[in-house]
């Protein structure tokens, strides 16, 4: 192949890829658009991409009908709690299995991959039968109960550590008199950095989407996650595209800023999983 | 500083028992070697010391104190790993200071004592470095500075050398000799290289199978090796082992009479030459060559004696070929015997000396 066919060859690569991309972003700059368009306009043939008449009513009935801020606060405390928790369960748990390899552990960890074959929604009935028993229904603390610990978590940690982490590392740090919680923190911990991370992101986002659990748990309107607060727009006979739509953008966007900072971390750190850095 | 004290030490993984009864004396302030084959049983030695696995019999003593049970931390070693174990996110000072800042020693304190490491080891205008932007044998330096500033009354080696290139390996072996030298801690040092054990330990301790075969002196071992294990493993190019006979009161092989043989010694008997105490000369054997290596100073000439491989090594350059005869002798005092079924050494007629 010559140089030019290559090029040319390249070229219809990336208008492949552009136009694939266009058609993969249409549906989100669409529902952009639809916010701010009047509910005439919404129903009209041939859709608009720009609004003829651009209006903030949408946003205004939004903001002020419903409670969406505070629906996005939950979501979010909902979601870096458990990103926290994750993070933390996942790392001590699969630095653990990594490393103190007595017979039983085995056992666990089996059990622990076990539950990644069990649907959520398998055991969320019995689980929402125990918050309500605990008296924690509408709380933060009911919503994070079913998502504390995450399989794939310390499975991804587990791995990262037997790549990354040599036993004389931890042996070097417990002769110069380390005690074993001071070496997870100072030694263990940092040097998992990347594969933390990643964990970290994929948590925020199962957290932040996260439909069924925060749907049965939260009951009182004010307690609701946005996810929730969305699927109120659209009842069993109507939906009110204007301001599901602006609803919509409103959340779409923090997401979409988070993803893109984060992207790095996202990509890398799945991917070089098991890898040595 | 302290002394080391093993005493009959056993160590079983599970139903495999892997140390058999060691015994072990490391007077306070020696350098000593422990060497053999992997799978000896030597890192796991030093293991055992270190506390990192637990003794299944025997004591070990640190000092005259019986540390079978104490942990790690409280041993009083500092432990230098194959791979160096520096923490890959710490400056090469953190690395070196880490101790000291568990011990919860002040920070002027601290940068004073890696300062002053820093300085024996030529590591000063690296400090602020990580150790994956230093060199291997500045990131062993690091290794045995982070052991120097913990002070130990013990250090342990494993291996610290073999990760090395073959040049920066002899340069670092004088190194470590000079820094034990200088501050004269009790040292132990797990090889297998036996080069390593001989120029620099006070003492070798030769182990094979969970065993110790032999412990002594380095040039006591080479001169008066225990049996033919020890004897082939020390010096190199190994000793050669001839199944000789002995035969009125010599020893023969290959046709010739080698030595006077010990008055009661009958029958089959091994025979060790060391390749370098070959000469070239009339009255002895002739070996037939197969090859020749030459490396400026020596001459290294493998070929058949008597129908058996046999290694010679000759201090000058000789003009041997391949497909050449040449006659070789040794000096009867140089001949060592072994017994044809255990292999252990015999002793030698001082007569026959």
């Amino acid at each position: 192949m010559t140089r030019n066919q290559r090029k040319a060859t390249d070229f219809m690569i990336d208008v492949g890829l552009v136009l694939f991309g266009l058609l993969m972003l249409a549906p989100l700059l669409m529902l952009v658009a639809n916010a701010f368009k009047s509910p005439a306009e919404m129903v009209a043939w041939p859709p608009t991409f720009i609004p003829a008449n651009p209006t903030l009513d949408n946003f205004r009935s939004v903001l002020g009908e419903t409670p969406l801020l505070l629906w996005i606060w939950n979501s979010l405390s909902f979601a870096i709690m458990s990103t926290i928790a994750i993070v933390l369960t996942s790392s001590i748990a699969g630095y653990v299995i990594a490393k103190f390899p007595f017979r039983s552990i085995n056992v666990v960890f089996a059990l622990f991959l076990a539950t990644a074959i069990v649907p959520f929604e398998v055991y969320m009935i019995p689980l929402y039968f125990q918050v309500k028993d605990l008296g924690m229904l509408n709380t933060n603390q009911g919503l994070l109960i079913g998502y504390l610990v995450m399989s794939f978590g310390i499975f991804l940690i587990r791995q990262n550590v037997l790549a990354s982490i040599p036993d004389e590392l931890i042996e070097a740090a417990r002769i110069d008199g380390a005690g074993e919680l001071w070496i997870y923190w100072h030694i263990v911990l940092p040097l998992l950095r990347g594969p933390l991370a990643a964990l970290a992101v994929l948590a925020f986002f199962q957290a932040w989407t996260s439909f069924a659990w925060p749907m049965i748990v939260a009951t009182r309107r004010a307690a609701y996650t946005i996810e929730v607060g969305l699927a109120l727009f659209s009842t069993g006979y109507t939906v009110d595209l204007g301001k599901l739509s602006a609803a919509s953008a409103c959340v779409l966007v923090p997401s979409v800023v988070a993803f893109v900072i984060l992207r790095r971390n996202f990509v890398q750190g799945v991917a070089s999983t098991g890898m040595k850095e | 500083m302290a002394s080391v004290e093993i005493r009959d030490l056993r160590k079983s993984f599970g139903p495999i028992e892997t140390i058999h009864g060691v015994t072990i004396d490391v007077p306070d302030g020696e350098f000593v070697a422990l060497v053999g084959p992997s799978g000896c049983g030597k890192s796991t030695i030093l293991r055992l010391l270190a506390g990192l696995e637990e003794v299944t019999a025997g004591t070990i003593s640190i000092g005259g104190r019986v540390i079978n049970e104490v942990e790690p931390k409280h041993r009083d070693i500092a432990m230098v790993f194959q791979n160096y174990a520096l923490y890959p996110h710490m400056t090469v000072a953190e690395n070196m200071g880490f101790s000291m800042r568990l011990l919860k020693k002040s920070k002027e304190e601290i940068r004073r004592e890696v300062g002053s490491a820093a300085e024996i080891l030529g590591l000063t205008p690296y400090l602020g470095r990580y150790p994956k932007q230093l060199s291997g044998g500045q990131r062993q330096r690091v290794a045995m500075g982070r052991a120097i500033v913990r002070q130990p009354q013990v250090f342990l080696f494993d291996e610290p050398l073999s990760n090395l290139d073959a040049q920066l390996r002899v340069q670092m072996r004088a190194e470590l000799k000079a820094i034990h030298n200088r501050l004269k801690v009790t040292t132990i040092y797990v090889t297998h290289d036996q080069v390593e054990a001989m120029t620099m330990a006070d003492r070798i301790v030769v182990m094979k199978d969970g065993y110790v075969m032999q412990a002594g002196a380095p040039l006591d071992l080479y001169d008066q090796p225990a049996n033919t294990f020890v004897a082939r493993f020390v010096g190199s190019p190994s000793m050669n082992i001839f199944a000789a006979d002995v035969s009125g009161g010599q020893v023969q092989f290959a046709g010739t009479d080698w030595c006077a043989a010990p008055a009661d010694l009958a029958g089959a008997v091994q025979m060790g030459i060391r390749p370098e105490h070959f000469t070239i000369g009339e009255g002895g054997a002739v070996l037939a060559v197969e090859n020749v290596d030459p490396t400026g100073s020596e001459t290294l000439v493998q070929g058949q004696l008597g129908g058996v491989p046999a290694t010679v090594l000759l201090r000058t350059r000789a003009a041997v070929r391949a497909g050449d005869l040449l006659p070789v002798a040794v000096r009867p005092e140089l001949i060592h015997l072994f017994d044809a079924e255990s292999g252990d050494t015999l002793p030698m007629n001082s007569e026959g000396l």
